[in-house]
């Protein structure tokens, strides 16, 4: 198409009327004469483009929209909030909650004087509810696009060039848009198991060990991470006997403080789950009616053969940038997969910006969070702020597993002089009238200034507890500061207190 | 009156010890801020690739570039640059108004029939099967 480039086109235009009533035909070399000319889009520019609704696209879109800037999110699941939303940490913690309180009714109640008689499980009961709170929080993130002027198109983006993105729309049809700016937030999958063809059916990933349709006899969890455990532990309080295989030497992921570890371990195998540690998986064959996988010692030994009816495989995530043309505009992946970004999430090309899983840092929902603020604040005010020494962890097994900061085998290897206080559950009142005593606050400070270095909890309630540890540690408090500040009686909280008070002095309940 | 400074100051006069955790008091963004690009503080290798930054990115380029006159935003001229392709309107003809086709750019003009084409339009397609 042409286009008149620097005077108005009306103007243009009625330059060519003709007093003829016949059609005529102008020449646009005739319009070249009067103007300029070239080819143009027709596509809108947006301030902001967010490739990917899930956690820090949506948050992003929405801080954005906040800020006054013209925002479009473009998302392809048909849902806003990712895999968190979706087929993680929410549903997950939909079923951690509910079959925890399936298997509190069958085998704790009776001690607290409560009994009940016919328990079943109604697993699709379970499910609907799951999928109920599923629905009610991404809809609910819908609102939000709406109430802060958020253009949400439901489609599949990728790069045309650096400032258009075409966008393949899931209703059919295509269409295009250019962005001042760039936020590229697509997230994370599920890495696949060599050799183990993933059906999320037999062989599932965390996707589908949300949406099994029966409770399996045997599971086997391929990785002793934070989701293979969880979702063990979802599996094994319904019914079905579960089994660990790890290659490391502990459970939890190298983050987890090593005492901290062993303690989980011992309690989740109290709770019938079974650990292969330090094993390693060579293979699988699916064709019998059990998967059977073939495990020998990391370090080489033994073959050994497992036989599972469903096997979980939970090794990790990967950065998923497949199909954003990156390649259109000369972006490359480091060798994990994740795109390289500066100190202001700024690509190699500076209005290309990139927050979340596909970049660097831990693949957690909070720290994505976390820098979807800070992204638009560099966008719109040039300076934003992530601590990426204080992002907590928690493990939603029962009892929970949180931690903020450094764990002891991290400081020794740092070869840093500390101290650790510690204070037991089982010396809490509120544990004890809750009959819930498993586990322990360990705080870790630095010998000299007492600056608190490190928090690791095993205990009910971690992940909330974790919040005040986190505060300490991003305001650089010390263990005396918590020491000294009160915390109401009777709460769980005060084994934090506790502990703190164990580092600088002595704990008075322990 | 002013309980809490005496109670403050006899505090201070007696302390033991000096909180860690202090007021930040309303937070602002710095005066002055080195926005060269630096490693992500979490990037495993604390260092940028080689070259990151350094390539002009295509918004420099267009700050710079021209056609037909500053392409960039900052140009001065009213240039193409200046206003989006959507604030001028639709690129239609008014009624009555056509544009000759044999006036733009060869990939816009109708393709050159070919003996076999013509062949096949005057003989109603016959040549095409006989």
């Amino acid at each position: 198409m042409l286009r008149s480039l620097s005077v108005p086109r009306a103007a243009v235009r009625s330059a060519f009327k003709q007093s003829s009533s016949l059609p005529k035909v102008v020449a646009p070399s005739a319009i070249a004469r009067l103007s300029k000319r070239s080819y143009a889009t027709e596509a809108e520019e947006r301030d902001l483009v967010i490739i990917g609704g899930g956690v820090a696209g949506y948050v992003a879109a929405i801080k954005a929209g906040q800020e006054g800037l013209k925002v479009t999110c473009i998302e392809k699941r048909g849902t806003l909030g990712g895999t968190c939303l979706n087929v993680g940490c929410i549903p997950s913690k939909a079923l951690l909650n509910n079959s925890h309180l399936y298997h509190q009714i069958l085998h704790d109640t009776k001690n607290r004087g409560i009994e009940v008689g016919d328990v079943k499980l109604n697993l699709e009961q379970l499910m609907k509810s799951k999928d109920t709170a599923v629905a009610g929080l991404t809809k609910g993130v819908e609102f939000l696009f709406k109430k802060n002027n958020v253009e949400y198109i439901k489609g599949t983006g990728s790069f045309v060039n650096e400032h258009e993105i075409k966008v393949n729309l899931s209703e059919g049809g295509e269409r295009s848009v250019v962005g001042k700016n760039i936020i590229i937030a697509t997230g994370s999958e599920a890495t696949p198991f060599p050799g183990l063809e993933v059906d999320e059916k037999r062989i599932v990933t965390s996707t589908g060990a949300l949406a099994l349709e029966k409770v399996p006899e045997s599971m086997v969890v391929i990785g002793g991470g934070i989701i293979g455990l969880e979702m063990g532990s979802v599996w094994s309080r319904l019914g079905a006997k579960v089994t660990v295989v790890e290659y490391l030497g502990q459970i939890g992921g190298p983050g987890m403080d090593s005492e901290i570890s062993k303690s989980a371990q011992k309690i989740l195998k109290k709770q019938g789950i079974d650990f292969k540690l330090n094993t390693k998986v060579l293979g699988g064959d699916v064709s019998g009616d059990k998967i059977k996988l073939e495990v020998e010692a990391a370090k080489g030994g033994k073959n050994e053969t497992l036989e599972a009816e469903v096997v979980l495989v939970a090794i990790g995530r990967r950065p998923y940038t497949a199909g954003l043309g990156l390649e259109n505009i000369g972006l490359e992946t480091d060798e994990r997969g994740r795109l390289v970004i500066d100190s202001e999430y700024r690509t190699k090309i500076p209005h290309i910006r990139v927050v979340g899983d596909c970049t660097f840092g831990p693949m957690l929902a909070h720290k994505a969070e976390e820098e979807a603020v800070a992204v638009v604040e560099y966008i719109k005010k040039g300076y934003g702020h992530v601590n990426y020494g204080a992002i907590p962890s928690v493990m939603y097994t029962h009892p929970e597993v949180a931690w903020v900061g450094q764990n002891e085998q991290e400081l020794k290897a740092a070869g840093v002089k500390y101290k650790i206080g510690t204070f037991p559950f089982s010396a809490n009142s509120r544990a004890k009238t809750n009959l819930d005593t498993e586990g322990m606050v360990k705080m870790i400070v630095d010998a000299e200034t007492d600056r608190i270095l490190g928090i690791h909890i095993i205990g009910p309630g971690a992940g909330e507890m974790i919040a005040e540890g986190t505060l300490a540690i991003e305001y650089g408090a010390s263990s005396e500061d918590i020491g000294r500040t009160s915390h109401a009686h009777p709460t769980l909280s005060e084994a934090f207190k506790e502990a703190a008070m164990n580092c600088y002095s002595s704990a008075i309940h322990f | 009156m002013f309980a809490t400074k005496v109670l403050r100051a006899s505090a201070a006069a007696h302390a033991e010890r000096t909180p860690m955790i202090k007021f930040l008091g309303k937070r602002t963004i710095p005066s002055s801020i080195d926005h060269t690009p630096h490693a992500h503080p979490a990037s495993p290798t604390h260092e940028l690739p080689a070259g990151f930054g350094s390539s002009p990115s295509f918004s420099s380029y267009r700050q710079q570039a021209q056609q037909h006159g500053p392409l960039g935003k900052a140009g001065k001229s009213g240039g193409i640059g200046d206003r989006s392709g959507h604030s001028l309107g639709p690129v239609t003809p008014a009624k009555g108004e056509y544009f000759d086709r044999n006036e733009l750019p060869a990939r816009f003009r109708r393709r050159p029939l070919d003996i076999a084409e013509i062949d096949a339009i005057e003989t109603g397609g016959a040549t095409l099967v006989c």
